[in-house]
């Protein structure tokens, strides 16, 4: 087979389906990667145009622009957009692009959950948009404190357009962690270990594990708000026993990981462009590796900084204010190992280079300042000033836009095939550089002079008017760059030449491919044994694309690729990939209805959304099924692999464990949240308790234990060709009773409205309920697969994945049991 | 990048005739003294360190020889040992120890010359109550001795809301169900501009309130009820 | 799999002795716990205790990862390991340093 008729025959595999019609059934990776991008983009617009009606409201004293109530919207939109819509997003979009690339394989380990997060992203924030063309946007600050945004203060729909629209887009982010994880740590080139991951895997791996902490904390609080706003259940209600600081704790449990999660990728870019850029490699990367470690767990030791003004014990503040000052060091170990790698080499100026010195200049000052207000003392000054507000914009407009346009020029090429024409990219990185110092610089100093945030207006009196002025001035200045930026792009995706193969003589896999690249990447997966395999080998994209590599033989319509071992990179198992389909928008639609309904209270339409995700959730894992086995594959090189299915560890498995992992953070917050109301709330001990039952309680808990055992039993039968209907139906039955003293405890508990102490209940019992259905659909399903005839010895992946559930729901239904049951033990 | 600052805002300030009412670094009380002083010491430290990093940055463009020397692990041991791990640790170690210190002196402890006043904030109003003044309750105006320490009870009747006078002290929340208790301070007689510094709907903009410090004869007319 | 754990252990100990130290620090305020032992009051020795135990910890985990035993076949994971196993360290000592110093409930 010649380097073209191959090109074809996987080409036809793997493209989508061609005109727009593909967008909706994509499952491509490069595309949705662009996607995600573009869309992303398109909120950066928006939440710049807000940031632009802000500075032209505080351009001049006692403005008349926008009323108190419209600029309250604009603002909190402005920081909901840029954090939830474009941020997370941008850095999805670019690990959905490039992770497959440059790890030396064909696509993610989920190509439709891809979709499926795309498209709750778009359905999540076109509701934002919507609420803001309403003019019902949210308005009670990105951060949305309780009580200001609790039914009694904000009555409208505004927030719940927030609470419910951020937690839609965070299915989305969910679902691109854990499959970030998953391809990364089984989805590689065969030989890549990992000391040989390209750094921006590495960056990319620990971001994704920080989403998975990091978000759950949030959607918790998203989640009991909602309920506290639509049914009145009192979780930050003082009066009845709650705590408007549990809000203040989840919120910035999620918000301050958040602000690292931002950084980090953003890092990522710059330690993979700036050793380029310099003609050399980078230094330290065990160390760095090291320090990304050190700064993600760090990170979620200092969200209490956000709250040195709310009155906790010096010593509480002291903790986190010394935890804020370590995490400086981390950042400065990789901030010294660029400037070291600058050394090392020969830097040259190209654009993506200017970007990232725009990053250094900016970046720095924004984590001296980062230091500053980790001062518990100097904090209670600057706290909720224009000097926080400048602060964070150094931090994030310096630790990530800057980085992403180094990025954005550095990856175009790739994107497009083609070559920079027009020069405006540097004058408009000149406008942005300068731009931006303009505007923000002399707002610490405005800050100091007492000029809160989120002051719709100001006096001539106290003496701000000209700092304002200035800053307003330079905003424009910064939004004419961007706009340049813009137009460079589309100009460039229009009009430039063609470019060859690898125009920055990068090492990493990711050029190691036509460009534009194919729809599958790489004709055959290459074998990796250094860190810069297209440096040492500068053949190897020929080499590949004549398919000398692993699985260089298109095989019927199969998308194929490899597993390999998460440490070494030794081949493991044969993959083959779900192809097109419109069975992710059209989940994620569904799955709109459920939130439409809550959003609009009509509450009809939830269960339709439930019943509706459930049983397109069936359908979705139903198509992977086979009716006969697939034997060993030969996949080139002379290596032999069993198809996935015919493991325990398949990809659903995996997925399921990182999924299981963030789902276990949430149940955490969950008890943390509640023993944070027992120990701290004012309003306690609740004056009506739950009556413990220790039968609800003993039976309970064997039942999920029963489950969880009867489906271990079922896995084994599986594997040795047994008949396996006897334990499923045993668990079948384990799961429907634990299910029922849930249900139990929910209906005997006192009534949920009265005291915070009962709403926690309720959702306690409520996530245990959840638990057990799905237990039972998952064991549903398995049920009718072997009626199906779906399973045999090498088609048993299923029940693995299904026994990891089984084994979380016990553990976690023991303890929603104990923890409501022993909570009504009067002591 | 702080020097033009300095300059920049030292010109701004006379071009506005401002008299810095709500500025922190204007300081009429220990409180903001102290942190006042914190802000100048970091501010040098960042201007030396962010000039340190710029050079560093800038010599690796302008350096003609490649370190041909320097192996990775003498580029280890300067960059990353040095300069990444040591460098930053002491630095922060020493302005950690400032910045607990300081925290530290500033808590309210107790002492038998500390006048209790009451501070509760609600949409869009404070009402200030003193303990030396059973019964007298003030709206948006809080009348204290000038140089005497001064303990503000703050609580919320609805929304959390922040207490902050700039030029005496830090700020302090209003948390909903719960009491703080902030120590501020006036050097001298005369009126401070305090605001409320949590985001708190419509009216925030305009949500302040005044700190009046009397002499001694003063608060002791206060005290008696005979000053409005 | 191991790996991965090799190299998040100690950072991820620390932070649930981080939380555990602060969590502990909000419920000696929160049920405002006094009493003295030894002459010291109560409240002090539970946190510089519960300090001291964490400290324990993270250098019995550095030492474990400097032990053949646990360790990686990869030369990379075992540096990246006990690097980490060093943040532990130094970061219990660090950020729960203040469990000695500082006032604790005001």
């Amino acid at each position: 087979m010649n380097v073209v008729t191959r090109h074809r025959r996987l080409d036809a595999i793997w493209a989508s389906e061609r005109g727009f019609r593909g967008w909706f059934s994509t499952v491509n990776h490069t595309d949705l990667g662009r996607m995600f991008l573009v869309t992303s983009f398109f909120f950066f617009i928006i939440g710049g145009i807000l940031a632009m009606l802000i500075r032209a409201q505080l351009a001049t004293p006692d403005s008349a622009f926008a009323g108190p109530d419209i600029y309250n919207q604009i603002f909190t939109m402005h920081g909901t957009i840029m954090m939830f819509l474009f941020a997370i997003p941008a850095f999805e979009g670019l690990a959905i692009y490039l992770l497959p690339k440059i790890l030396g394989t064909r696509d993610l380990a989920f190509p439709r959950l891809t979709a499926y997060g795309y498209w709750c992203y778009v359905f999540g924030g076109s509701m934002l948009l919507v609420a803001m063309l309403l003019g019902i946007a949210p308005d009670s600050g990105w951060f949305m404190y309780t009580p200001l945004s609790n039914a009694i203060y904000s009555p409208g729909i505004n927030t719940d357009f927030w609470l419910i629209g951020i937690t839609f887009v965070e299915i989305s982010a969910i679902a691109a962690a854990a499959e970030i994880c998953v391809s990364i740590l089984k989805f590689r080139a065969p030989g890549m270990t990992l000391a040989k991951m390209p750094i921006f895997a590495w960056y990319a791996l620990v971001t994704a594990l920080m989403i998975l902490t990091g978000f759950p904390p949030l959607i918790l609080g998203s989640i009991l708000l909602e309920v506290e706003r639509a049914f009145g259940f009192p979780f930050f209600q003082v009066e009845l026993g709650g705590d408007s600081l549990l809000w203040q704790h989840l919120f910035w449990l999620f918000g301050h990981p958040e602000v690292y999660i931002i950084f980090l990728p953003a890092a990522g870019i710059v330690s993979t462009v700036l050793p380029v850029m310099c003609r050399t490699t980078l230094i330290g990367y065990g160390w760095i590796v090291a320090a990304i470690v050190a700064l993600a767990f760090l990170s979620f030791g200092l969200w209490v900084h956000h709250m040195f003004t709310t009155g906790i014990p010096h010593m509480g503040l002291a903790f986190f204010s010394a935890a804020s000052t370590l995490v400086a060091v981390p950042t400065a170990v990789q901030l010294f190992a660029w400037i070291g790698t600058m050394w090392k080499g020969r830097p040259e100026l190209h654009l993506p280079m200017l970007h990232i010195m725009g990053f250094f200049a900016t970046f720095v000052i924004g984590g001296l300042t980062g230091v500053m207000v980790a001062m518990v003392p100097f904090n209670w000054q600057v706290h909720d000033t224009a000097f926080i507000t400048a602060h964070l914009h150094y931090v994030l407009f310096g630790g990530f836009v800057f980085p992403v346009f180094a990025g954005i020029y550095y990856w175009l090429p790739h994107v497009s095939g083609r070559k920079r024409f027009f020069r405006l990219g540097e004058f408009a990185f000149w406008l942005i550089f300068v731009g931006f110092h303009v505007t923000f610089f002399a707002m610490h100093w405005v800050g100091l002079l007492g000029q809160r945030r989120r002051i719709d207006t100001y006096t001539p009196e106290d003496g701000w008017t000209l700092i304002n002025l200035i800053s307003s001035v330079g905003s424009f200045v910064l939004s004419i760059g961007i706009a340049m930026v813009l137009l460079d792009v589309i100009l460039h995706v229009l009009s430039s030449r063609k470019i060859r193969r690898n125009p920055w003589q990068a090492g990493t896999l990711d050029w190691a491919m036509m460009t534009p690249p194919p729809s599958y990447n790489f004709a055959s997966l290459p074998h990796v044994d250094s860190r810069h395999p297209l440096a040492d080998n500068p053949a190897l994209p020929v080499r590949l694309a004549q398919g000398h590599g692993y699985l260089g033989t298109p095989r019927a319509d199969w998308r194929e690729t490899l597993m390999v071992d998460a440490a070494t990179g030794r081949p493991e198992a044969h993959v083959i990939y779900p192809a097109n389909t419109r069975l992710p928008i059209l989940m994620s639609a569904v799955t709109g209805i459920f939130f439409l309904g809550l959003l609009l209270k009509t509450y009809w339409m939830v269960p339709i959304g439930m019943v509706g995700v459930a049983g397109l959730a069936l359908r979705w894992v139903w198509m992977l099924g086979r009716r006969d086995d697939l034997g060993a594959q030969h996949v080139g090189q002379g290596v032999i692999l069993p198809h996935a299915s015919a493991t325990d560890r398949s990809p659903g498995w995996w997925g399921s464990l990182f999924l299981m992992f963030a789902n276990a953070t949430l149940f955490g917050c969950l008890l943390f949240g509640f023993a944070f109301l027992w120990t701290v709330a004012p309003g306690w001990p609740p004056l009506v308790r739950f009556e413990p039952s220790f039968i609800e309680l003993g039976v309970g808990v064997a039942a999920a234990l029963g489950t969880a055992l009867a489906l271990r039993v079922a896995m084994a039968a599986v594997r040795n060709a047994r008949a396996t209907l006897p334990a499923l139906g045993i668990a079948l039955t384990g799961a429907v009773v634990f299910g029922a003293c849930c249900a139990v405890m929910l209906w005997r508990a006192p009534p949920p409205v009265d005291h915070a102490y009962a709403a926690t209940l309720f959702v306690l019992g409520s996530y245990g309920l959840f638990h057990a259905v799905l237990i039972v659909l998952m064991t549903g399903h398995l049920i009718a697969r072997v009626w199906q005839g779906y399973t045999s010895p090498a088609r048993r992946s299923e029940f693995a994945v299904v026994s990891l559930w089984g084994d979380y729901v016990a553990v976690i239904g023991s303890l929603v049991l104990l923890v409501g049951h022993l909570s009504g033990l009067s002591l | 990048m702080a020097p033009r600052g300095v300059i920049l805002a030292t010109t701004l300030l006379a071009l506005n005739g401002c008299d810095g009412a709500t500025s922190t670094l204007q300081t009429a009380g220990p409180a903001a003294r102290v942190i006042a002083d914190l802000w100048w010491a970091m501010l040098v430290g960042a201007v030396l360190i962010f000039m340190l990093v710029m050079a560093l940055v800038v010599l690796a463009f302008v350096r003609r020889s490649p370190d041909v020397a320097a192996d990775e692990r003498g580029q280890v041991r300067v960059w990353i040992i040095a300069l990444g791990l040591a460098f930053p640790m002491v630095v922060l170690a020493v302005l950690l120890g400032f910045g607990l210190v300081i925290g530290e002196r500033l808590l309210p402890r107790d002492d038998v010359t500390v006048v209790q006043v009451s501070a509760q904030g609600q949409r869009w109003v404070w009402t200030f109550s003193y303990a030396d003044a059973p019964g007298r309750v003030t709206e948006d105006i809080l009348h204290i001795p000038a140089g005497q320490p001064v303990d503000v009870s703050i609580t919320t009747a609805d929304v959390i809301h922040s207490f902050w006078v700039p030029r005496l002290a830090g700020k302090l929340d209003a948390i909903p169900g719960r009491s703080n208790v902030l120590r501020i301070e006036a050097d001298a007689p005369g009126d401070y501009q305090g605001l409320s510094a949590e985001f708190s709907g419509e009216n925030y903009a305009d949500f302040g309130f005044t700190v009046r410090a009397h002499d001694a004869a003063g608060w002791a007319d206060f005290i008696a009820g005979e000053t409005e | 799999m191991k790996d991965l754990v090799r190299i998040l252990i100690a950072p991820l100990v620390w932070l649930a002795a981080f939380s555990a130290v602060y969590g502990l620090h909000g419920v000696i305020c929160g049920f405002a716990v006094d009493g003295t032992v030894f002459g010291l009051s109560l409240a002090r020795v539970l946190l510089v205790t519960a300090y001291v135990l964490a400290i324990l910890v993270q250098v019995v985990l550095l030492w474990a990862l400097y032990q053949d035993r646990f360790s990686s076949a990869s030369v990379f994971v075992n540096f990246v390991g006990r690097a980490s196993g060093w943040v532990g360290v130094i970061a219990a000592v660090w950020t729960m340093l203040p469990a000695v110093l500082t006032t604790y409930c005001g």
